[in-house]
């Protein structure tokens, strides 16, 4: 892919109308100089080298500036992709159903072959627990509010049986990381968590003393992979166009493919909204509860 | 002279020779000033751990609460979570077993040991009891931890407080080390020190030792001067004060010699006195027997005057050869012993005659020596003989003189008794004292006692005299039998 500086006049006239209307639209900024992409917790952000790498990858593909930003939750990172400040983030299959209308998908991951993972539901290894109706009465750790798999699969679940987290649980916090979420049940703060299956799998991989003091005791259905999404008005812009297409080609990079082996991902791919379905369900399963 | 080595020590250690109490003083000394410099050192030691636990524990609530205060107030759990297991690892000056964030109602928020203080309960009792009231901090040595307390203040407000329990044992184990250090190295200065004392007094007390032998030997009857080998420097002051010694030995030795020559003197002065009244006792047979010789001159043809003057000479020569034969033993030169026989102490009844006689004195003579004694014949004889001498000399004109003799089964045993006025008591201790002293000289003691107790002390014998309060004194000697009795000399076969 030709640097963000080379690009065709082609495809500069065929942006050109789209940043246009996305100013008009509302205070979109992130378009105008370099990309900002934001990472949400649900990327292993605790590697600084490998967002280095990822950085340097991404710069270079697209030719323009690259700042990665980083934020404590979900929220803040949902925030500032809906208020337009982001040309991109890694965001959460959750505030991507939620946000349906504002935001489009650039790409999506591939994980052991498809676009989808799972929710897990662990507890201490040395636990004797079958299902999620054992764990009533537990101290909880949720990974974010505005997590799938770390929340809303598990708040889907409950709500099932007409339960709500605050009531079924005796206790329960929100540690802002799956990584966290692993920690917190390890180390005993917690008795049970909810946590990203990609996540835990990865840490079962690189940390095994880690994980492996933790046991998973349910596995949610596949939902759509946390996806790469932008503002909708700013799906089109060149840096958009150049972010897509570095990603969806990121193995043919020596150190897109080497950033990816890292991720423990297959690569992205353009996927279509309706993989999200199955968590847009799930929110519409908790909003009927109320 | 050697010296003579303590055979026992007594357990009362004021009667502990010199050379063992100046080395126990100095242990004792030593034990105290240990005690106390291990006391002092561990103290400031404990003192200085406590200060800096207190600074380290102090800099390790400060930092964990500026950290975990805004979490606190967001009721952040993980947050708190986290600042605590990060601060564990950050801070290495301190073995912290456990730190604890709890609400002001005292229930966990979150522990670095989730499991042993899960969410939302309370702190364990013991831990609340032991951080009660005031004290930020308390010291449990027997589990080996020490644990802190701090309140989490936010604008005035109390949101909480951390609890903390950091492990001591290797502060602990320091001060066990430093402890078994102060006491070998105590100990080994303290034997250093006992061993130091012992051979420096010891060598210290070498020459009181040398003159305290020296001076027991004295009063054991042989004085003997100090060898110049061992005064060492003449000008130190053992050197001076054994010359000062040594001159008064001689002293001493030539006192004896005088006393001796005076009791020589004495014993001849006796003699001649004897010699007058054996002069007396010849001088009447003499003019009896020149008397018969006349009668024979000139009655000789008589048959009867013949017979009569001749029965008269006899009885004479008889008379004085029994007098010439006691003087002969009593005052020959000593010499080879023969045994003591009862016929050697009747001899003094003969020689002591004359005194009683000038005195008009009764004699009690009381002679049961039945066997052969093996003891000094002489030295006997002269010691009865002064003894005798004594009482008559002690006794008033017309009273009584009392002696008995008898053989035991060890020796002999002779009393005198005289009706005497009684020995003064510094004679009667002299007499009675169990080894030879300096004899008390005055007037009328003489030199016979003097020579009477030292010939008692030469052959083992003992002297002993008491002195009735209603006046009379008597003395009573006993001689131990030699083992092997000399060849029996016949001393009088020179006797006419």
């Amino acid at each position: 892919m030709p640097p963000f500086c080379a690009l065709t006049r082609r495809q500069l006239l065929t942006a050109a109308p789209a940043a246009a209307a996305a100013s008009i639209a509302g205070p979109i900024q992130a378009a105008t100089r370099g990309i900002k992409f934001g990472l949400t917790p649900v990327f292993l952000s605790n590697d600084l080298e490998l967002l280095d790498q990822l950085r340097t990858f991404l710069a270079r593909r697209t030719g323009v500036e690259v700042v990665l930003v980083q934020r404590r939750t979900y929220e803040e990172i949902t925030s500032l992709l809906v208020s337009g400040q982001l040309t991109a983030a890694w965001i959460c299959g959750y505030p991507f159903v939620s946000y349906r209308e504002e935001l489009a998908l650039v790409a999506v991951p591939v994980w052991r072959g498809r676009p989808l993972y799972q929710s897990y539901l662990i507890v201490d290894a040395a636990r004797r627990a079958s299902s999620l109706d054992d764990l009533e009465g537990d101290v909880h750790a949720f990974s974010d509010p505005n997590s799938n798999s770390g929340y809303l699969v598990t708040r889907a679940a409950l709500a099932n049986r007409q339960r709500r987290p605050e009531e079924f649980f005796r206790h329960s916090f929100f540690t802002y990381g799956h990584r966290n979420v692993v920690r917190a049940v390890a180390s005993g703060l917690a008795q049970s968590g909810s946590v990203d299956g990609y996540v835990w799998e990865v840490i079962s991989e690189l940390e095994p003393e880690l994980a492996g003091r933790t046991r998973v005791l349910e596995k949610s259905e596949l939902l759509g992979f946390p996806p790469v999404a932008c503002h909708r008005h700013l799906q089109d812009s060149p840096e958009t166009l150049a972010l897509k297409r570095a990603l969806l080609d990121m193995n043919s990079d020596p150190l897109g493919a080497e950033v990816l082996k890292e991720l423990r991902l297959d690569g992205f791919t353009d996927a279509k909204p309706s993989v999200f379905d199955g968590i847009a369900a799930k929110l519409a399963l908790v909003r009927s509860l109320g | 002279m050697g010296v003579r080595r303590p055979t026992f020590i007594r357990l009362n250690p004021l009667h502990w020779p010199l050379a063992l109490r100046v080395p126990a003083l100095a242990v004792l000394m030593m034990v105290t000033v240990s005690a106390v410099v291990t006391d002092r050192v561990l103290t400031r030691l404990i003192d200085t751990q406590n200060r800096h636990l207190t600074e380290l524990s102090d800099a390790y609530l400060d930092g964990v609460s500026s950290a975990v205060i805004p979490h606190v107030l967001r009721e952040d759990v993980w947050e708190v979570y986290d600042a605590l297991d990060r601060a564990a690892q950050r801070y290495e000056g301190l073995d912290i077993v456990w730190t604890t964030v709890v609400d002001p109602g005292g229930r966990v928020i979150a522990s670095s040991r989730p499991r042993d203080f899960p969410l939302q309960t309370e702190l364990p009792v013991p831990v609340r009891s032991r951080l009660n009231g005031a004290s930020d901090s308390a010291t449990n040595e027997d589990h080996g931890v020490f644990h802190v307390k701090r309140e989490l203040k936010h604008q005035n407000r109390t949101i909480g407080a951390i609890y903390a329990e950091v492990r001591i044992g290797t502060l602990i184990e320091e001060r066990k080390e430093v402890l078994a250090t102060l006491i070998a190295s105590n100990t080994a200065l303290t034997l250093l020190f006992a061993i130091i004392g012992y051979i420096v007094v010891r060598r210290m007390m070498r020459p009181i030792r040398i003159l305290s032998e020296h001076m027991r030997s004295g009063a054991e009857g042989s004085v003997a001067p100090v060898p110049a080998g061992l005064i060492g420097r003449p000008q130190s002051e053992f050197g001076q004060l054994f010359r000062r010694y040594n001159s008064l030995v001689e002293a001493v030795a030539e006192r004896e010699r005088l006393l001796k020559d005076l009791a020589e003197e004495e014993r001849l002065a006796a003699l001649g006195r004897l010699a007058s009244g054996m002069a007396h006792e010849i001088n009447n047979p003499i003019g009896g027997m020149l008397n018969a010789v006349d009668a024979l001159k000139r009655h000789g043809d008589r048959t009867t005057v013949r017979a009569t003057s001749i029965r008269l000479i006899e009885r004479g020569l008889l008379g004085i050869r029994d007098i010439v034969r006691s003087s002969l033993a009593t005052y020959r030169h000593r010499q080879a012993e023969r045994p003591l026989t009862a016929a050697d102490l009747d001899d003094l009844a003969l020689l002591l005659q004359p005194e009683i006689k000038r005195k008009n004195l009764h004699l009690a003579w009381q002679n049961r020596v039945a066997r052969e004694v093996s003891v000094p014949v002489g030295g006997v004889r002269d010691a009865a003989l002064n003894l005798l001498l004594n009482a008559c000399a002690a006794t008033e004109p017309n009273g009584t003189v009392s002696f008995q003799a008898a053989a035991t089964e060890n020796g002999i045993e002779l009393e005198v008794y005289d009706q005497g006025p009684g020995m003064q008591p510094a004679i009667l201790d002299y007499i009675n004292a169990p080894v030879a002293q300096p004899v008390p000289v005055s007037a009328r003691s003489g030199l016979g006692l003097w020579m009477v107790k030292r010939f008692a002390h030469e052959v083992g014998g003992v002297l002993e005299a008491t002195t009735s309060p209603c006046g009379g004194t008597s003395v009573r000697m006993k001689i131990p039998e030699r083992k092997q009795p000399s060849t029996n000399t016949p001393e009088l076969s020179h006797v006419a």
